[in-house]
Parts: structure tokens; C-alpha cells; sequence
């Protein structure tokens, strides 16, 4: 559950990037004959992609783990599993 | 220079993939890669100005060579490197392309000046960090491991929005644009560099993260790792005033709440991560010195990490009654104590005066206070009984000898900070310490709740911790 929130976090934070970049215009920054209009700021979309696909393998890495932990704790409840492993 | 440092930097991360590849010969590969970054940083205090590198036109990646990185790179050079021949004979090539890879991108932090190739170098950290800490794989090393991470990446996100809005002031993620960057900025990214450093109260997770993991990846996680997210604060507040002023009092209260907790903690281990703790607030409190003073810092406590894994016990109280401990581990264990409480000889001592002689009056009475704190915290370990006669590994010998010559050697840094009123001084607090130790807080039997470090408490400190980083930008 509380992975899943943490990728809602990171889904409005790129939703955030993706809004700055379309401030100034909306159309794709490619280069073409014809002037379309005004162009988004292709920058933080390019950022924002690296920052996507690292939070995907750590989200990936995070559910690997807590595959591990399921064994023993069926019901992963992270109060119990502290609980037990608190020195 | 240039090619040197790009090659440099690719090394260590090519490196990483070779040892897998390589299995046979991975220590050897490991211990050279360490061996080059030593090198490396003896070659950047040879040079006379900091190297500036613009990679990739105007949005690219900007990097920056000077002495304060030069610190970095050594400390981290010879934490990798002790801690590469500690875990000589016994570990995987796994653990070794992590060690390497983690290297590597510690060295991409200490180098890099804008927020985005920061960004991406702490992502790296974290997830190298939590394959180290989740290496033993039982189930409370991935318990931590994941705490650890999770708390790290929720860090980044608050990070990420302030460093967009630093784009948004400037167009470039450049460092040097956080001083036109809204207030909002400010607070967001010294938060997430905070939690990732873990200071003062947003650094309540690092006391389990480094106690619970195992002896190397401990030494590691406190002698370097969290260093990186105290490095970019030092560069940051080193360019803008307003968080020069954060870090200050930061500073100041990190090294005073964890000297505080470390006093009263009965467990080795935990007294060192707590020791951590306050140690980070001496660096952060004054970013002029705090170079010497992560190097200083970083030997020392992965020497100690390593040897308090060795000890038979890691109670205090099982080890002062039962179990006396080997007399060559207790000699190393007294030196890098010594150092760290800031005796003359060693570098900590330096390190210390530097510090406090950037400290206006009221910080620096606080910081004195706070050394106090350390000489008990120290007092606890020195005055453990000697007499035990189990073996000592020798890889422990070797990494032990490694990072206490550094501590001696790099007294030559700070030459100038032996006058007989500083030596007397410091020798005054670490007797007010040792005294304070042996009168009254050997027999203190207080305990302290842990209620702070559980997990969801931790988010909560991160949000509350926020609202007042932007009570004290707004101010």
C-alpha cells in the first residue's frame, strides 16, 4: 500500500515537470517547414524521463523486496513487520 | 585534466560491470579503482584552481574540481578501500560490483555542480545502497533495507519539485541559480538534502539503517555515504546566503541532539550511527572547513564501524563485566576514538579548531559543548576492559592500518592549528568528557523512547520538518 502511495507521489511530481514544460506553448518541439505555433519547453520532459525510469526500477526493486518479506508475513502489515524487527 | 576526470569518473562505473563479469579477479579489480580515485584527489590538491567542465551545451551536465571535493574523493577513496580488504576473503563478486558502482557514483556527487546529474547520482546511491544493506537477505535486512530506500526516494521527490522550480527561475539547473530560484525551492531541496544526509531530525532513520546492517556496509554507509547528501548543502551554502544560514543552525542542533542521544545509548553500534549523527552537524556547521572535517570524520568512523563489529559483544554493559576485549583491537579502537573526540596527533584535531574558528561566539559555545559530548560518547569505548585473546581477522589489521596512517598523515593540511591554546583547550574538553564519564554517566541508567524512528513517523518528521525549512526561508 504504502509503495503504491509513493508512486502516486511520483506521478504528480512528473505530472508537475510536464506542466512547467507546456507553460509557453503546447505544440512538440521537432523541427519542421511550417511554424506551428508556440513550442514546449523540451528540457524537463527530457529530465522528467530519466526521473521516470528510476523511479520505476526502484518501485520494481521495492516490490522484489516486500515479495521476499510476504513469505513470512502474509498479511504485510508494516506496524507488524517493524514490530518484529526492531532491536 | 579534462579527459582525466571524465575518464576517471567512467571508470569506476565500467568497473562496476567488469567484476561481474570478471568474477575471478574482482577484489583486485575493486581494490584498483580505489586505488586510481586515491590518486585522483592527491592530484586535485596539487592543482592551483578548481577545474570547471561544461559538458553538452547550456542544459548539459556541469562538473567542478575543487579542494572541497578534493576531500570528498579522498575520504571516499579510502573508505571504499578499507573496507574492500576488511571483506577480503568472504564476499560475492555481487557485493563487490555494488561496493564499486557505489564508489563511483559518490564520485560523480562530489564532483558535479548542477541538480539534475546530483539527482541522478543519489538515485544511483540509494539503490547501491539498498543491494548492500539487503546483501544478508534475511528478513530484517530487507525490512531496513527498504525502510531505507523508501524514505530516501520520498526525500528525491520533494528534491525533484524544487529542482524544477529552480529550472523555472533560471533555465539551467546550475547550482548558482538557486540564489534567484523562489523561497519554495530553497526549502524543498534543502529538505531533500537533509533527509538524504541524514541531519538532525530528518536523519532519524540513519541510526537503524547503519546499526542493523552488517560490519562493512555499515562503515561505508556512515563514512561515506551519507556525506553525499551533505555535500551538495556545503556547495550550495557556499554560493547563497540563505542556506548558508540554514546549514549553520542546522549544524549546531544536529551535532547537539545526536551527541545527546549517543550519551545515553547502551548498544556499540548504535552509539556510533548516533555518533554519526551529530558528527554530520559538525560538518554542515561550518561549510569552509567542513572538507577536513568529512575526511577526518569518515576514516575514523569506518575504522571504528569496523572494529566494533569485531568486538564480542555489542553491549556496553556485557562488554565492561564479561567480556574484555583483544588489546590490538582496543589500541586501534582508542586511536580513532581519540581522533574523532579531537585529540592532537590525529586529524580530527585540525578538523575541529578549523571548524570552530569559522564559528561566531554563541555557535562556537555550543560546538564546545558539543565536543564535550563527544569525548564521553568516546570515554565509553576507550575505557572498555582490555585482556581478551580471541583472534583478529587480518584483513581488519590491514584496512585498521590503512585509515589510521591517513588519520596521522592528514594532519598536514591543518599544521597551522598546533598552538599550545588550542592543544590545551582541546585537551581541557576531553578531560571535562572523560571525567564527566567516569563520575556519572557510567552508571546512568537512562533510556531514551525510539518512537521517532518508526517508519511512519519518519514520513510525518519529513512533512513537519518541511513546514518549518520554509518558516525559516520566509523569515
Amino acid at each position: 500500500m504504502k509503495i503504491i502511495s509513493m508512486d502516486v507521489m511520483s506521478t504528480g511530481v512528473i505530472a508537475y515537470y510536464v506542466l512547467i514544460a507546456s507553460r509557453d506553448g503546447l505544440f512538440t518541439p521537432i523541427l519542421a517547414n511550417t511554424q506551428k505555433g508556440a513550442y514546449a519547453d523540451p528540457v524537463p520532459q527530457a529530465v522528467i524521463l530519466t526521473a521516470i525510469v528510476i523511479g520505476f526500477s526502484i518501485q520494481a526493486l521495492m516490490l522484489v523486496g516486500v515479495m521476499k518479506l510476504a513469505q513470512d508475513n502474509p498479511t504485510l502489515e508494516s506496524n507488524e513487520i517493524e514490530k518484529n524487527n526492531m532491536p | 585534466m579534462n579527459t582525466l576526470t571524465i575518464a576517471w569518473i567512467a571508470l569506476s562505473l565500467f568497473m562496476g560491470f567488469v567484476i561481474y563479469l570478471l568474477p575471478k579477479v574482482d577484489r583486485y579489480l575493486a581494490l584498483s579503482v580505489a586505488v586510481v580515485s586515491l590518486g585522483y584527489a592527491l592530484q586535485i590538491f596539487g592543482e592551483q584552481s578548481p577545474l570547471t567542465l561544461q559538458l553538452l551545451d547550456n542544459f548539459g551536465v556541469t562538473l567542478v574540481v575543487d579542494q572541497l571535493s578534493g576531500y570528498f574523493i579522498l575520504t571516499n577513496a579510502l573508505v571504499t578501500a578499507a573496507v574492500i580488504i576488511y571483506c577480503w576473503q568472504d564476499k560475492t563478486a555481487f557485493f563487490y560490483m555494488q561496493t564499486i558502482i557505489l564508489h563511483g557514483s559518490l564520485n560523480a556527487v562530489f564532483i558535479c555542480a548542477d541538480f539534475m546529474s546530483l539527482y541522478v547520482a543519489l538515485e544511483v546511491i540509494g539503490i547501491a545502497a539498498f543491494l548492500l544493506i539487503a546483501y544478508p537477505r534475511t528478513e530484517r535486512s530487507i525490512w531496513v533495507a527498504l525502510r531505507y530506500l523508501f524514505v530516501s526516494n520520498t526525500a528525491m521527490l520533494f528534491y525533484l519539485v524544487g529542482a524544477i522550480l529552480v529550472y523555472k527561475a533560471n533555465h539551467s539547473f546550475a547550482f548558482a541559480g538557486l540564489s534567484e530560484a523562489p523561497t519554495e525551492a530553497v526549502a524543498l531541496i534543502v529538505l531533500g538534502l537533509l533527509t538524504k544526509g541524514g541531519v538532525f531530525i530528518s536523519g532519524l532513520w540513519l541510526p537503524l539503517t547503519h546499526s542493523e546492517s552488517e560490519t562493512p556496509v555499515s562503515a561505508l554507509l556512515s563514512g561515506i555515504v551519507v556525506k553525499a547528501g551533505v555535500f551538495p548543502l556545503l556547495r550550495c551554502s557556499l554560493l547563497v546566503d540563505d542556506v548558508y544560514a540554514i546549514a549553520r543552525i542546522f549544524g549546531v542542533a544536529a551535532a547537539l541532539f545526536g551527541v545527546f542521544y549517543a550519551i545515553l545509548e547502551k548498544d556499540t553500534k548504535r552509539t556510533l550511527a548516533l555518533s554519526t549523527l551529530s558528527q554530520l552537524g559538525w560538518i554542515l556547521a561550518s561549510p569552509e572547513a567542513g572538507g577536513l572535517y568529512a575526511l577526518a570524520h569518515g576514516t575514523a568512523k569506518s575504522t571504528l564501524f569496523l572494529i566494533a563489529g569485531n568486538l564480542p559483544s555489542r553491549n556496553f554493559q556485557q562488554l565492561q563485566q564479561h567480556k574484555a576485549i583483544n588489546p590490538v583491537l582496543w589500541i586501534a579502537l582508542t586511536i580513532a576514538g581519540l581522533s574523532i573526540s579531537g585529540f592532537p596527533l590525529f586529524v580530527g584535531f585540525g578538523a575541529k579548531i578549523l571548524t570552530l574558528s569559522y564559528l561566531p561566539t554563541a555557535y562556537a559555545t555550543a560546538m564546545n559543548i558539543g565536543a564535550v559530548g563527544t569525548a564521553i560518547v568516546y570515554a565509553k569505548f576507550i575505557f572498555l576492559p582490555r585482556g581478551g585473546q580471541e583472534k583478529t581477522r587480518f584483513g581488519l589489521s590491514l584496512a585498521a592500518i590503512l585509515t589510521i596512517s591517513a588519520l596521522l598523515l592528514a594532519n598536514i593540511a591543518y599544521y597551522q592549528a598546533y598552538t599550545v591554546a588550542n592543544i590545551a583547550k582541546v585537551l581541557a574538553i576531553i578531560a571535562t568528557g572523560w571525567v564527566a564519564y567516569l563520575l556519572v554517566l557510567r552508571r546512568a541508567e537512562l533510556k531514551l523512547p525510539r518512537v521517532l524512528e518508526q517508519f511512519e513517523h519518519l514520513i510525518g518528521g519529513m512533512s513537519l520538518m518541511l513546514i518549518l525549512l520554509f518558516w525559516m526561508v520566509f523569515a
